[in-house]
């Protein structure tokens, strides 16, 4: 309280001698003006910080197990109406419901994980260049905030490899978030969310996960899809595809406006055989896309930057 | 990297229409970013011949008279008057004329494209049209006069874009999807794979070797840094006149580059035709730089510390990771990136050294980060340019150079070719694919580019050609065979799947954001990266956070240990934005450097559940946040307590007199209360904000998706209300109410309806509405007094 007091003194004081600048040469006036300042906002910000404190000394406890406090109405919940679910999460609930439907268990990525798990063990060389196309970050430590959910393919190979032994294929996805250093605008996030998807068994084929791929996008739009693909390249997959979808006609696609929805191929042998599979006896293939894509076409959405931007407005939609 | 569809032509029979080639290029080899159509970008403009050209006077213009041909602006004398400020315009000469009507070629992209038209010059001349530069004509950016046209394949009135092919399509092609494919950077390579695509054999030309010339040595510190290096000296013997237009300069501008040197747009030309970079060194400064009387090339690593002046004449401090070619050990250029000023050639050269060599893709990828060099030499050097074509290229230089120069020396280190030999069967590629392609299918496909397939009892034995140095196992060559067959001609069919197993954490979240949501909250997602800020104004230990070290900006520095500060920040925009009452949440991943890593070696990943509950009423807001997550706690069949706060320093936000922390069981999952003033201060909010951040991995495992129904009576229940004055803890009067009515083995409901603290009064008093029977009889008046007596005094 005292320090609360002499604060508030040692400001009035201030105040006062901002009169003095009357009697300082003009040049020096804007320098004088300047300290004033910087010494108010100080002063200022101590104040609050005192009254702040103040306060906090004052404060009264609570009963923590009480369901009100004394002479105040019980609690109520916010109206039903004003409640919303985020989009990208109701969509990756309903991603996750169809693959599951389809015999995919569902693991979740982590959003910190290491140079092992987001390059080596998928057969990219130490310092290749295909290392560049990601934009990853890096912590102090070089961690790496995963720049694709295919970071956690090695250890959905591991922990499902028993799988394989007892006679069963693999089948997971992995939906989640990820990171890369890019500039943001309407089309690009630094941050977006991705579903992996990785299959192994004996006798898979490519057209197996064309199948598959083509299979989840129909349910999804609800609707027959026609799909087209391309020659990519991945060091985890050979070979590898990126895989488009006719854009839905319902949300205005025309015929024969393709859309690329995601990065696709069988799983490269190296892949499998660092996770302890054998590549001469099972086969895999994998993908992985973005999910906020998927979402922004259903939806009709023109901004990406909406999604993370916690705006009430725009999540109210929803 | 821009490819021009007419130049391809010459490499390959296209028998398709540019459409379907389009689709066939886009579907079978490479995405395609753009399609520039450049069909009318050349439209009205033609070769005319300068007949007159007098100066004005007292101006730097020219007054011309042009035969153009049969053009409808040509006067009686069959010319037309065009006015033209190039130094080097004069009677004779080929000029290219943009009529009046015409764009200039050089602003078609723009949004207004130039229209050129007819003018009056100086009040007095009329001038029809232009006669164009280099550069308005879009084929480089040479300003300094109006380009002069061959007299030899040319006549006054043809088309301009009929005497240089312009009517051209330009594919502009997305680089990243070839990354492992550097025989496609040039246009034989991109050829080859069209005529694959096609269903057509691609016969290379054979490659030329054979050097009778004096050869010198070239000193390599290792070939892991330089597998192969080749060069030729060239002697200067005569002119080589840059005069007129030709066809390599237009198909340099078509490629993206721009014509600078008769010298450098040969190697120009020869990098984009074949793959393989070169660069021309000027011969006499490369001697005077080593001191020597004839070459001493070198290629070693750079000494940490050594510096190089690069012809863009930036100094650079080379690291030790950089390639440099040096003269007599000394470095004259960085290599694979950028050559150095001084053996740079210049109008003066004489004799030239042209080096034509492949580097480590690692290297040059590290000199690329460290000195930030993107150019189109250093973009193919880092997809691996195979060894076998350094000194062909080289040779193929000097051939095209041969006007002005001589071969004096060769230089080539030599190599060791790369034997790629697949064994694989018509079986393990259908198997694969999920094709039905036949033996001879697959042997065709291959052999159009240029495997060599052999066949024998167990399957085919397919050789790579020297070009492919990324074929080593079998599914290289059954993506070949998928990709030159089009992925789109395999039928998807969808395999047998067994049932999935559900995922009870995403199960848990699916609830969790179902009765949020119905409950009038909102989810929201905010960034996993926050501002150092941030985290020390809620007094959390920046230290304790993950640090990019390449963060976008201050903003998202640092990986968050918590979600709540997130959330408070947003509570804070949307009341700005005029919200007034609210509830956020979110659920994801937080981080902390003081938890530790788990086997793997990588951070351990905590999943929360947090949420920011602002309201306007005057109401305490702890209640209605504990009210969110009791009643949630009760829906996943979770019996949450709520005990005396023990904070972890993260949670030095929350004010410790109207915190509490979640227990289930005797086990703190979690922590709920009001944000203290300063923090709230400091963030810009209101008084009295609540959140609660708990533990998702604790909700997973003891949320039980069955829940077990209360017993119910089939005798009447008594209702009654019962209010007790007591300055006990609210949950120690629960307690003891609902141990005597289970003592009396009642189905009984207890709910609270007021806490009431009269004005003066030391105590509250605390009311319930009561309900309650007995499981196997009806009660009596007299048992329930006595029970609500019990009850009374109970507590």
């Amino acid at each position: 309280m005292q320090e609360l007091e002499k604060l508030k003194s040692e400001l009035k004081a201030l105040n006062a001698e901002y009169a003095k600048i009357k009697t300082i040469p003009a040049e020096q006036r804007a320098e004088f003006g300047r300290e004033m300042n910087a010494k108010k906002t100080a002063l200022m910000n101590a104040i609050a910080e005192a009254e702040a404190a103040a306060l906090e000394s004052e404060v009264e406890p609570l009963d923590i197990t009480a369901p009100t406090a004394p002479n105040q109405k019980m609690p109520q919940f916010l109206a039903a109406e004003q409640g919303s679910r985020h989009p990208l999460m109701t969509e990756l609930d309903r991603v996750i419901e169809i693959y599951q439907m389809m015999g995919f268990d569902v693991v979740e990525p982590r959003q910190l994980d290491d140079e092992f798990h987001m390059f080596d063990s998928l057969n990219f060389s130490k310092g290749h260049p295909a290392r560049d196309g990601y934009d990853t970050f890096r912590t102090e430590e070089g961690f790496i905030p995963p720049a694709h959910t295919s970071t956690m393919q090695h250890r959905v190979l591991k922990a499902y490899k028993k799988n394989l032994e007892e006679g069963k294929n693999i089948a997971v996805v992995v939906p989640g978030r990820v990171f890369r250093n890019e500039d943001v605008d309407a089309t690009h996030e630094h941050t977006f969310y991705q579903c992996e998807g990785v299959y192994v068994s004996k006798d898979c084929t490519l057209g197996n996960m064309l199948g598959i791929l083509r299979e989840f996008f129909e349910k999804y739009y609800e609707q027959k899809l026609d799909i087209s693909t391309q020659p990519g390249y991945f060091p985890f997959t050979e070979p590898s595809l990126e895989f488009k979808i006719e854009k839905p006609k319902t949300l205005g696609g025309k015929k024969g406006e393709f859309i690329e929805m995601l990065g696709c191929g069988m799983i490269h042998p190296n892949v499998l055989k660092m996770a302890g599979i054998d590549p001469t006896v099972y086969h895999g293939f994998a993908w992985g896309g973005g999910i906020d894509r998927l979402v922004m076409l259903r939806y009709g959405l023109k901004d990406v930057r909406y999604f993370e931007s916690g705006k009430l407005n725009f999540l109210k939609e929803f | 990297m821009k490819i021009s569809l007419n130049w391809l032509k010459k490499y390959v029979d296209i028998n398709v229409d540019n459409a379907e080639l389009e689709k066939l290029i886009d579907s079978r080899l490479v995405e395609i970013e753009e399609i520039i159509d450049e069909s009318t970008k050349y439209d009205n403009i033609f070769v005319a011949k300068v007949v007159e050209c007098e100066a004005i006077p007292e101006t730097h213009l020219h007054l011309c008279k042009i035969d153009a041909g049969k053009h409808e602006l040509a006067g009686e004398d069959g010319l037309v008057q065009v006015v033209c400020g190039a130094p080097n315009v004069h009677t004779g000469m080929l000029a290219a004329w943009i009529a009046p009507g015409a764009i200039v070629p050089q602003s078609v992209h723009e949004d207004a494209p130039f229209v050129i038209g007819k003018r009056k010059m100086l009040g007095k001349y009329d001038s029809y049209g232009m006669l164009a530069g280099a550069d308005e004509l879009d084929f480089g950016d040479d300003h300094s006069g109006i380009v002069e046209i061959d007299p030899a394949g040319a006549q006054p009135g043809d088309k301009l874009t009929d005497v240089f092919e312009l009517n051209d399509v330009i594919l502009d092609i997305e680089n990243k999807s070839l990354t492992h494919r550097p025989d496609c950077f040039g246009l034989i390579g991109f050829a080859r794979e069209v005529a694959g695509v096609l269903g057509q054999k691609f016969v290379s030309q054979p490659l030329e070797e054979t050097t009778d010339f004096k050869k010198l040595g070239v000193a390599i510190a290792s070939k892991d840094i330089c597998p192969r290096y080749s060069a030729v000296v060239l002697k200067k013997h005569g002119e080589l006149k840059k005069k007129y237009l030709t066809k390599a300069d237009t198909m340099l501008a078509k490629s993206g580059m721009r014509p600078v040197d008769p010298v450098v747009d040969v190697t120009n030309y020869l990098m984009l035709l074949t793959g393989q970079p070169l660069h021309a060194f000027d011969y006499d400064k490369f001697l005077a730089v080593g001191g020597t009387t004839e070459p001493k090339v070198g290629v070693r690593l750079a000494k940490a510390g050594e510096k190089l002046v690069l012809l863009d004449d930036t100094e650079i401090e080379l690291v030790d990771t950089d390639i440099v070619i040096t003269s007599n050990d000394v470095p004259v250029a960085l290599a694979g990136a950028m050559g150095g000023k001084s053996t740079m050639i210049d109008e003066n050269t004489k004799n030239v050294i042209i080096e034509s060599a492949t580097f480590s893709l690692f290297n040059l990828r590290k000199t690329q980060m460290a000195h930030g060099i993107f150019s189109e030499a250093i973009t193919r050097f880092t997809k691996g340019q195979p060894a076998y074509q350094t000194l062909p290229v080289a040779l193929e230089c000097a051939k095209l150079l041969s006007q002005g120069f001589e071969i004096a020396e060769v230089i080539d280190s030599g190599y060791a070719p790369e034997k790629n030999v697949v064994k694989i069967t018509t079986d393990e590629i259908n198997d694969l694919l999920g094709t039905n392609y036949s033996e001879a299918e697959i042997i065709k496909t291959l052999e159009n580019v240029e495997f060599a397939v052999e066949k024998s009892a167990d399957g085919l034995t397919v050789a790579a050609p020297a070009w492919r140095t990324d074929i080593h196992i079998k599914e290289d060559i059954i993506e070949e065979v998928g990709r030159l067959n089009g992925y789109d001609n395999i039928a998807p069919v969808l395999p047998a799947h067994a049932t999935a197993e559900k995922n009870k954490m995403v199960e848990t979240k699916s609830q969790i954001r179902n009765f949020f949501s119905l409950t009038g909250a909102n989810e929201l997602l905010t960034y996993t990266f926050v501002h150092g800020d941030l985290l020390e104004k809620v007094g959390q230990d920046v230290k304790n956070s993950y640090r990019l070290v390449n963060s976008i900006s201050p903003d998202l520095q640092y990986l968050r240990q918590q979600i709540v500060p997130s959330l408070l920040v947003k509570a804070y925009e949307n009341l700005k934005a005029k919200h007034s009452s609210f509830a956020l949440f979110e659920m994801n991943q937080t981080f902390s450097r003081s938890t530790g890593v788990d086997k793997d070696g990588v951070p351990i990943a905590n999943n929360n559940l947090a949420m920011v509950v602002v309201d306007n009423s005057e109401e305490t807001k702890y209640y209605l946040a504990k009210k969110y997550i009791e009643e949630l706690g009760k829906k996943l069949g979770i019996t949450l307590s709520f005990k005396k706060f023990v904070p972890v320093p993260k949670e030095a936000f929350y004010e410790p007199k109207r915190s509490a922390s979640i227990y289930i069981g005797d086990k703190i999952v979690g922590c709920i209360g009001e944000i203290k003033y300063s923090v709230l201060n400091k963030l810009k909010l209101p008084r009295g904000v609540a959140a609660f951040e708990i533990s998702l991995e604790a909700l997973t495992e003891f949320a039980t998706l069955k829940k077990t129904a209360s017993e119910i009576s089939d005798y009447p229940t008594v209702s009654r209300d019962i209010t007790i004055v007591t300055d006990a803890p609210y949950e120690t009067v629960l307690e003891k109410l609902q141990a005597k009515l289970q003592a009396r083995d009642l189905v009984f409901k207890l709910t609270p309806t007021s806490i009431y603290q009269a004005e003066g009064a030391d105590k509250p008093s605390l009311s319930f509405h009561l309900e309650f029977a007995d499981k196997n009889k009806t009660l009596e008046s007299a048992e329930i007094l006595a029970i609500m007596d019990e009850l009374e005094k109970a507590a």
